[in-house]
């Protein structure tokens, strides 16, 4: 028998289901798409490192809704051209997914055009928390940027995001980490680039950046900066588990603080059907199984049991 | 002066009682959430108004913690869902201490769920929760088939009677027992739930499956075996309620891949007295409610003022399609 620790309490009792309106669907790299819905309820409170639960109403195959991270929230003003007027309405209107085709829901979901309609509920999870730092790392690998951007806007204070009372620490650098099988599978890299973070790509077949993984561009960033005092820089990561855990022992061995999303399954995103757990680890080093769509998906690197 | 072009606007029809009994238990309308399917009702608060339930079925409890099945825990199959979750839950002391006094007072009856590996185990729960405030009924879930205990209290009438007379002879709280389906005859064991004293039987729990990933050669499901549930899962849950309907006299909760207000008409008109909506919760959290509205207007197409108007209504024979018999009503108002 184990002793669970006592509940952590978190609910996703701010997010809202509603049945939104595709805007826009284009593809932005192999395979992969970019997504956005009408959707004021949720994209106006989104924030970092939040995700939705998207589905296709209506049809049993697939039944279940699927996660995607919050990619990017944008105003009515953001998106049409201006008028000169100034905007009445400042609350973001319009969520951008960005996802690779996996299976069912996937490859659904890739052929409804503007029109169409989606069953969604969100904004979920806990996002991530930034402490204040000189120099914000952003390390993802494969689709797991998606995470990762409204992070590091933020952090530059490029946008806010949520209420406009949020105050948001701000890093002096932000650097992007990217890394993929090859290159065609960056897409739209200049949205991190604009943003006015330092992008370095990484891809297994050299196609694009340095021939390697993002562990590789870590190593290299090392080499060039100084690392006596990692208490000046914090690490955001997101992408498939091998990888966030190769970051989360390459952060732990220079005692730089590391936050991980974690993309565990999930048929419910809200805590109801126990489906999404993770290996966590309490202060005293026992671990249980947690909901990682309320509790999570963002955890400290240190509190996995990978 | 009226309006000549306004439309005539029919009489008032009075709102249908939804009240439903369920042996000694009273619930306001027949639309509950089933067990594992709605945590512990306090996640929903930003979906669903539970006070409107007619009542949660709270996550299946153990006496002692358990962490559950190693992940992956779920995995979808054709318009179903298939899992083994292996009842992850801190135990009945923490579920008395972190959430029953929220779940009590949120407006719905309370049926707990309750799951014990031995005869023994089911009553010394029992016994634990007799006199506790706020239990509506005890729902015993002696059909978990992802806790594999030696012997199989679900798919022995006897075992089955046994495990519901111990449960009765220590509590006054009224109690339900949830079958598997996964027996070679459900009346048998319906017959020994009844025998043993059960105020309702909830029929089903989920069907066991397996998925396989044929390119890594391996099972889907950490635990290999799971419980399937969902849409795929309808035809098999309403011919076990039809099957018990027809052969006992005890009220029936029925429960298997309810999507739609027709699939809980379909269980009602076979003889439940009220449905679950389990993976339907997952599909869209606001499934319970959208189905409590559309309730009242589909028993006004049935012309029922109350839900036993319509329970256990199916008449003997298969009739033609809904849609060939309104035609030939048409032909006939036409032809008169
Ligand atoms: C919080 C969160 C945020 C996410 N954000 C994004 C995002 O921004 N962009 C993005 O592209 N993706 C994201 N994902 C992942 C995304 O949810 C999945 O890619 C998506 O669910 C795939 O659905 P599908 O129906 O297309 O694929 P599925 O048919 O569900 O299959 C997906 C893959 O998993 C495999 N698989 C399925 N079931 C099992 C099983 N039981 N065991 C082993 N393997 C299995 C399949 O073979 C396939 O390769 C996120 C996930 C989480 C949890
Ligand atoms: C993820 C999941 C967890 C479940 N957990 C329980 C449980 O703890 N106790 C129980 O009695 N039934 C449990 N069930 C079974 C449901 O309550 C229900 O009987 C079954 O899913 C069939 O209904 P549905 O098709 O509407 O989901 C679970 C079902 C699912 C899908
Ligand atoms: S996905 Fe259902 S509990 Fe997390």
């Amino acid at each position: 028998m184990h002793t669970p620790s006592p509940p952590v309490v978190c609910y996703a009792d701010a997010a809202r289901c509603i049945v939104a309106d595709i805007v826009s669907h284009r593809l932005v790299a192999e395979n992969t798409y970019r997504l956005r819905i009408d959707c004021p309820e949720i994209a106006a409170s989104a924030l970092p490192g939040q995700f939705v639960m998207l589905r296709i109403p209506e049809r049993v195959d697939p039944l279940l809704a699927r996660p995607l991270a919050v990619y990017d929230t944008f105003t009515a003003a953001d998106t049409e051209p201006s008028n000169g007027d100034t905007p009445t309405e400042a609350r973001r209107r319009y969520a951008d997914f960005i996802y690779t085709v996996q299976g069912k829901f996937t490859t659904a979901l890739k052929e409804l055009a503007p029109g169409a309609q989606l069953l969604v509920w969100g904004p979920l999870g806990n996002g991530f928390s930034v402490p204040t730092v000189d120099h914000l790392l952003l390390v993802a690998g494969g689709i797991g940027q998606t995470a990762l951007l409204a992070l590091g806007r933020e952090c530059l204070g490029n946008k806010l995001y949520g209420s406009s009372l949020r105050s948001v620490p701000r890093a002096k650098r932000v650097t992007f980490c990217w890394g993929a099988r090859h290159g065609g599978l960056f897409g739209d890299v200049t949205d991190f680039r604009d943003a006015g973070m330092d992008v370095r790509l990484a891809t297994l077949d050299g196609s694009v950046g340095h021939r390697g993984t993002v562990v590789d561009l870590l190593d290299e960033l090392a080499q060039t900066e100084d690392l006596l005092h990692p208490q000046s820089i914090h690490i955001a990561c997101c992408g498939p588990e091998g990888m966030m855990a190769a970051v989360a022992r390459w952060s732990a061995a220079r005692k730089i603080s590391c936050d991980v999303s974690l993309e565990a399954p999930m048929a419910c995103g809200i805590g109801i059907c126990f489906t999404c757990v993770a290996k966590i680890r309490d202060a005293f080093g026992e671990w249980d199984y947690r909901r990682t769509c309320i509790e999570g998906p963002v955890f400290n690197a240190m509190a996995i049991d990978w | 002066m009226s309006n000549p072009n306004k439309p005539l606007l029919p009489p008032p029809v009075p709102a249908p009682d939804l009240s439903v009994s369920l042996g000694r238990l009273r619930l306001p309308n027949p639309i509950l959430v089933a067990s594992g399917t709605f945590g512990y009702g306090r996640e929903m608060v930003g979906f669903v108004a539970l006070d409107r339930l007619g009542g949660i079925v709270p996550k299946t409890i153990t006496q002692l913690p358990r962490r559950g099945n190693v992940p992956w825990r779920t995995v979808e199959t054709s318009a179903g869902l298939l899992n083994s979750i292996g009842l992850d839950n801190d135990g009945i002391e923490a579920f008395l201490k972190n959430q029953l006094p929220w779940l009590k007072q949120c407006g719905a009856p309370v049926i707990v769920s309750i799951a014990g590996a031995t005869q023994p185990e089911f009553v010394q729960m029992a016994d634990q929760l007799e006199g506790v405030p706020g239990i509506a009924a005890l729902e015993l879930n002696i059909s978990c088939p992802n806790v594999s205990h030696g012997i199989d209290l679900g798919t022995d009438p006897e075992m089955c009677r046994r495990v519901v007379a111990g449960v009765r002879g220590v509590t006054k709280i009224p109690v339900i027992a949830k079958l598997t389906p996964n027996v070679t005859d459900i009346v048998a064991i319906a017959k020994g739930a009844q025998d043993g004293g059960a105020d309702a039987i909830t029929l089903i729990n989920t069907c066991q499956g397996i998925a396989v990933d044929w390119r890594r050669r391996r099972p889907m499901l950490g635990n290999v075996i799971g419980g399937l549930s969902g849409p795929a899962i309808k035809p098999i849950a309403l011919r076990c309620v039809y099957q018990v309907r027809q052969a006992l006299d005890i009220p029936i909760v029925g429960v298997g891949g309810i999507l739609s207000i027709d699939d809980c008409m379909e269980f009602f008109v076979t003889g439940a007295s009220a449905v679950q909506i389990g993976t339907a919760n997952f599909a869209d959290p606001r499934a319970s409610m959208n189905l409590l509205a559309a309730l009242p207007g589909a028993l006004a197409e049935m012309n029922a003022t109350r839900m036993t108007d319509l329970i256990g209504s199916l008449m003997a024979g298969a009739g033609a399609p809904a849609g060939e018999l309104q035609k030939a009503a048409g032909n006939q108002t036409h032809a008169s």
